[in-house]
């Protein structure tokens, strides 16, 4: 069975492979440190940010080791938005070769979706670097990091998915997905705690704390950093508003790869 | 099983050409409410097109400028799916739209190599078995490490063919892909002609130049405004092609 799976996808795993090597290898051509950006980058951003938010206009400091925390959301929430950003431009971004070959476009969007994942990789590692400086204890809960990573990542993935079909026909998407991940960015509470706006409302950041970016990266901070901080389940108690993540999720990823193999057979023209 | 190897079944395609270029949903949605005024007409590049390719033919498709050859092709290929009709191959289909496609010229000609066979289906492993055969035949050792930028065009077109004949495929489809390139290009191109025909691969070519057809061609069509006009035998085909032109 394994060898007629094989025989199946080797075409697409070969392409997927080479695609994303190849930009890899584009995306930091021609820069004398070269690959090493990929590490230098985020460390100098992240002191930056550190050094500002923490120290300079102390938000969240009464939570032990904010500082990592909100490395980490950003990290995730970069890697969320590279996924998309990049994905729904993707296909467009190929209408030279998707006009002359045939092949599953379904590797564009996915090898630009690992190439994120490269990224995020370095970037954990910094952030890593950074915890142990700042003391975080070891924990067991960190090895939920990467469960909330992959859930970010399906939901990511479906968007992508979703938009990068709909891109081919309406240039719009760009702009508008600009907009919405704005708004996105601040309803999931990625440079302040989560408890800010409890203590504004709490049914707001229960309605806040269901959407899954912000419940991935609450969670991922709660688990594997600190558990002084507020997260879905410290909210609420009410079964549908904790599992909603998970089925809004699940649903963004199902339709999106519904909509994207529909549309996909006519690319070539439409592009 | 059939023994051909592709057979296209009353193949019409039309496009939707739009008078001005719909991009966007500001006119998308105004167009919900005006129905009516579609703004547009379509354009029939195909109107039922039937033909059999037997497998181990060498089949060409001759027609003038924008006739619906490309079109076909495409269709024929997967690249575009036809408004009605139907195309059913029997066996892996390699087409060669355009020579180089998917080439970065941000990247040296030994990682565009690598690339460009991964989208002919082989791995790394396997372009390196033949990597040095490849690079022999375009006869481009000493510019491997050269990003493609640097290329000419010659060099690009030798680099892009070298790599494009490795391809297995049980029906190849190639379009004009000879019409570049100077005379020791041409005669490696007739050499690759000459063993496709030897192996008794099933070829569908698309080209303006009637000594191939002659050359190479067991059978082919002409196709004018999108139909089939003459189906037969390669010599008569050309006949035919030639009188498109006399009649104006």
């Amino acid at each position: 069975m394994f060898e007629k799976l094989y025989k199946k996808y080797r075409y697409s795993l070969i392409l997927l492979r080479e695609l994303v090597i190849t930009d890899f290898k584009l995306r930091y051509q021609g820069s004398v440190l070269g690959y090493l950006w990929a590490l230098l980058r985020p460390m100098f951003l992240f002191a930056i940010m550190y050094i500002f938010f923490v120290e300079v206009l102390h938000i969240g400091k009464e939570i032990p080791h904010w500082g990592v925390a909100l490395l980490l959301g950003i990290v995730m929430w970069n890697f969320f938005t590279e996924v998309v950003g990049q994905g729904l431009k993707s296909i467009v971004n190929s209408g030279g070769i998707i006009r002359k070959i045939n092949f599953p476009k379904y590797i564009i969007v996915i090898s630009t979706s690992l190439s994120a994942f490269i990224n995020l990789a370095i970037n954990l590692g910094v952030v890593a670097i950074f915890g142990a400086i700042d003391g975080v204890e070891p924990s067991w809960g960190m090895l939920l990091i990467p469960v909330f990573v992959v859930e970010l990542y399906i939901f990511g993935l479906g968007m992508a998915f979703f938009l990068s079909a709909v891109n081919v026909k309406f240039r719009d998407v760009g702009y508008i997905w600009e907009v919405v991940s704005q708004a996105l960015f601040y309803g999931s509470a990625i440079m302040f705690p989560l408890d800010r706006v409890v203590s504004m409302s709490h049914d707001i950041a229960v309605f806040l704390a269901m959407n899954p970016v912000a419940q991935a990266i609450q969670d991922a901070r709660y688990f594997g950093i600190t558990n002084n901080l507020a997260t879905a389940h410290t909210l609420t108690s009410n079964i549908w508003a904790l599992l909603a993540p998970f089925v809004i999720t699940l649903v963004m990823f199902v339709v999106g790869a519904l909509y994207f193999r529909k549309r996909s057979p006519y690319f070539a023209e439409d592009i | 099983m059939s023994n051909y190897a592709v057979e296209v079944h009353n193949v019409k395609k039309s496009f939707y050409l739009p008078h001005h270029k719909n991009n966007s949903l500001k006119t998308a949605i105004t167009q919900v409410f005006k129905k009516k005024d579609k703004g547009g007409n379509t354009f029939n590049a195909l109107n039922g097109v039937s033909f059999n390719v037997e497998k181990g033919d060498f089949f060409g498709i001759l027609g003038r400028n924008g006739s619906g050859k490309s079109t076909l092709l495409k269709i024929i290929s997967e690249i575009y799916q036809p408004t009605s009709g139907t195309v059913k191959h029997e066996g892996k289909v390699v087409s060669f739209i355009e020579l180089g496609v998917g080439f970065k010229t941000e990247l040296s000609g030994r990682e565009n190599v690598y690339l460009n066979g991964a989208l002919l289906g082989f791995s790394k492993k396997e372009v390196e078995a033949m990597y040095d055969d490849i690079v022999e035949f375009a006869e481009l050792e000493k510019f491997m490490d050269q990003k493609l930028k640097n290329y000419s065009s010659g060099m690009k077109v030798r680099l892009a063919f070298s790599v494009a004949i490795r391809a297995k495929a049980d029906i190849l489809i190639l379009d004009e892909v000879l019409a570049v390139g100077d005379a020791s290009f041409k005669r490696k191109c007739n050499e690759y002609f000459k063993t496709l025909k030897h192996d008794k691969k099933t070829v569908i070519l698309v080209t303006h130049s009637m000594s191939d057809v002659r050359e190479y061609c067991n059978k082919a069509i002409v196709i004018e405004k999108g139909k089939v006009q003459f189906e037969g035998g390669a010599d008569e085909a050309a006949e035919e092609y030639l009188k498109l032109f006399e009649k104006k």
